[in-house]
């Protein structure tokens, strides 16, 4: 018997499955062969263990907890799934408006960017606050007299009777101021302080009636704007006193 | 003889107190000045310190300058806000190359002989401004009603403001000046150019505001009269 054989028939050897003739050639080799003998020496320890021990010390303290981790990793060991790739054309079908849809968004941008366009046209030719009150019919460019008629620009006229109301409304506040602090000055302040306002007035009543009789009058609209502008700057200034 | 002696006993409702002050200065200090009521006047000197002296009418008020950073500051409407204040006439020297700005609520301002960067007076009611032997780049009077006198230089590429809601506008310039202008009197009309009529100067809207150019007009000139006249006479 070589080794090959005896290998192959120790198991049942070891079982007591062989027969006499067989059994004793395999007892032969193992006596002459030390590496055939270690190997049913093995055999023999695994079969007696299995035969010595309990089942609970072969099962593990919590083998349902094991299963789960075992059960973990083979789950984490496997890819999850490619997620479905949308069908081509589907990006088409989300845009797909109908005949009235697509007409209202256009006319809507198209409304937004004209908007913008009158902003930045009306922002660009709109006259400094230095000089507006200076600027009159004649001065004015083609475009703007344009504009002016449909009413998307201020003409000089409007321009300025928008800023007398906001330097009226300015005097109203620092006039109030004064007269809460009047009645601590002297006399001879007091009597100075009126005597340039009622000149100031009279010269607001003056460019009034000029303008009143002659509105292109470009003049008297900037000199009424610097009156009124000097009324304002003597209140506050005496606002501190 | 007591009656005689009353008359002349100083009134203590009229009594003055002074004040007095030197501040050691570089040449091109800046004094910023703004009272209530009293005279201010400037002069330059030939000394690098500033010299602030003041006759404080009763009841007097506070005065507190303060010198930070070059600028020398005189607030005293900020000083004596809430109180109430007697006139305070100031003199003040300053070195020749000062930047001056003095403005009032009332009273007379004076700057003579200072030839720094800037000259601003502003009186924001009533008094005269006097402004002589100015040589600065940039110049600014204005008031209330009163006159207005510049006897001064006109700088290449300077600024010259003057503006007045009722009095006489008089600028004493000398010959070899060059300025664009812009004169306005629209009440009286009354726009005198002298030795300065050229035919470059063209009068606009019925008399009311002369606009050209004297000279290369490298410089600016600004005058607004509301209700009195501007003459420019030769310096």
């Amino acid at each position: 018997m070589n080794c090959k054989d005896c290998q192959e028939s120790i198991s049942a050897f070891l079982d007591c499955d062989l027969d006499e003739p067989s059994s004793s050639a395999v007892r032969e080799h193992l006596a002459l062969c030390t590496g055939c003998a270690k190997l049913c020496e093995d055999f023999a320890a695994i079969v007696d263990s299995c035969r010595v021990d309990s089942p609970a010390e072969i099962i593990p303290p919590n083998a349902q907890a094991l299963w789960c981790r075992i059960n973990n990793i083979i789950e984490s060991e496997i890819k999850p799934p490619p997620a479905p790739q949308p069908p081509p054309g589907s990006f088409v079908r989300r845009w797909n408006f109908t005949l009235p849809q697509t007409i209202a968004g256009l006319a809507g941008v198209a409304v937004i960017s004209s908007l913008l366009t009158i902003v930045g046209i009306r922002n660009y030719f709109e006259p400094s606050g230095d000089d507006f009150t200076s600027r009159s019919a004649s001065t004015q460019t083609t475009f703007e007299k344009v504009m002016s008629k449909v009413g998307l620009v201020d003409t000089p006229q409007q321009s300025r009777e928008r800023r007398y109301k906001e330097q009226e409304a300015a005097i109203d506040y620092w006039n109030k101021r004064v007269q809460a602090r009047k009645s601590q000055w002297d006399n001879k302040m007091r009597d100075a302080f009126d005597r340039n306002i009622n000149e100031i007035d009279q010269t607001v009543t003056e460019y009034n009636m000029i303008l009143q009789k002659d509105p292109q009058d470009d003049l008297s609209g900037e000199m009424l704007d610097s009156a009124l502008t000097d009324k304002m700057n003597l209140l506050r200034e005496f606002a501190d006193l | 003889m007591l009656s005689v002696v009353f008359f002349f006993a100083p009134d203590p409702a009229f009594a003055q107190r002074r004040f007095s002050k030197n501040y050691p200065a570089a040449n091109d200090v800046r004094l910023q000045l703004l009272n209530r009521s009293g005279t201010v006047t400037v002069e330059g000197w030939n000394r690098p310190e500033v010299n602030v002296s003041a006759y404080l009418e009763a009841p007097a008020a506070v005065i507190a300058p303060q010198m930070i950073g070059g600028t020398i500051y005189i607030n005293l409407v900020k000083d004596n806000e809430g109180r109430t204040a007697g006139n305070v006439n100031f003199t003040i020297r300053v070195p020749y190359a000062s930047s001056v700005d003095i403005e009032t609520r009332m009273g007379n301002l004076t700057v003579s002989n200072v030839r720094g960067g800037l000259v601003r007076a502003h009186i924001s009611s009533e008094g005269d401004i006097t402004l002589t032997n100015i040589d600065a780049s940039a110049v600014s009077a204005q008031n209330g009603i009163g006159n207005i006198f510049f006897d001064g230089e006109i700088q290449r590429s300077g600024n010259y403001r003057f503006a007045s809601l009722r009095g006489d506008i008089n600028i004493r310039i000398p010959m070899n000046s060059s300025f664009r202008l812009v004169a306005t009197a629209p009440s009286t009309r009354n726009i005198s150019l002298g030795p300065f009529a050229t035919p470059e100067m063209l009068s606009l809207a019925d008399g009311r505001r002369v606009v050209g150019r004297f000279g290369d007009g490298s410089s600016s000139v600004t005058v607004t009269n509301q209700r009195g006249g501007i003459s420019f006479l030769r310096r």
